[in-house]
């Protein structure tokens, strides 16, 4: 009965693989339906489809962000001169 | 290049060397968090800056130039080690005998484990990435993650392509690429949830 279900409604471990391939790349109208059913009604898979969405946003900003300005990493002062007269020389 | 020229643009090289250098260094080990990698990148954006000097002309200001060229820098080197780190791992999942992540996720049913389904994260929004410690945890999940997934999700966020585009690049198919995008995106959710929401 249960391997019924997953077949027609999909597993959450299938369901959670199309919420990536739909945002992205596309979903063919069948697997549109079946996801769409499928976290209709569990709500394990609507929170996970959420949580992934906000991922993506926070990854993005995160990504994109610069470091905190407190952040103390430096290029080490050998590295500097290196650069400079290896272009000193071309 | 005429020696008047050459003496004025290594004058600017050095001056820039000193103002952008650690801001360029900075931005490169954020977006690939390893340091020899960033000293790598800073060192060869110098370069090509010298090689094109004269196409620089003065029509941006040199940090925004000097960071245009760190960022193609920064996509080019995912893109290598995307390539470089898949070796060592096959990218056909569900490869009967192999172990998976999913299975840490997923029991035989195919149903979230009962420790792992995704409960209502309460807060997360915008300010959280103000905060430095949810940054260090950000930080912390994605190294975890296996280096050419690592490459793959900096790219998907950098380069801002379509997925179809991405997975060219990469020369993976796309069911591969939306299957490593679902087991990072398991990985660094799991973790997140951990270090932040239940700690």
């Amino acid at each position: 009965m249960k391997k019924l279900m997953n077949i027609l409604m999909l597993s959450c471990k299938r369901a959670s693989g199309l919420i990536e391939k739909k945002a992205n790349l596309s979903l063919n109208p069948f697997e549109k339906i079946q996801l769409f059913i499928h976290t209709g009604m569990c709500d394990a898979c609507k929170n996970y489809e959420k949580q992934s969405r906000d991922l993506d946003s926070i990854l993005d900003k995160h990504i994109h962000s610069t470091k905190p300005e407190s952040s103390k990493d430096t290029l080490s002062t050998d590295i500097k001169n290196k650069i400079i007269s290896d272009l000193e020389n071309k | 290049m005429t020696n008047q020229k050459l003496a004025l643009s290594q004058q600017n090289i050095q001056e820039w060397v000193s103002l952008y250098a650690d801001d360029l260094f900075r931005w490169a080990l954020h977006k690939t968090g390893v340091k020899e990698t960033a000293e790598d990148l800073v060192q060869e954006t110098f370069l090509v800056a010298f090689k094109s000097l004269d196409r620089f002309q003065g029509k941006s200001k040199p940090k925004t130039w000097l960071f245009s060229i760190i960022n193609n820098k920064i996509i080019d080197y995912h893109r290598r080690n995307f390539k470089e780190a898949s070796k060592n791992h096959h990218l056909n999942f569900e490869r009967k005998g192999e172990s998976d992540v999913l299975n840490q996720f997923f029991d035989n049913s195919d149903t979230w484990k009962s420790n792992e389904k995704p409960s209502n994260w309460n807060e997360l929004e915008g300010h959280l990435l103000d905060d430095h410690e949810f940054n260090m945890v950000l930080d912390g999940c994605m190294k975890n993650l296996p280096g050419h997934w690592y490459s793959a999700i900096q790219l998907k966020y950098l380069d801002q392509k379509s997925g179809n585009e991405i997975c060219q690049e990469l020369g993976i198919t796309s069911s591969n690429y939306w299957k490593m995008l679902q087991r990072a995106k398991l990985q660094l959710r799991d973790c997140i949830e951990k270090k932040w929401f239940k700690e």
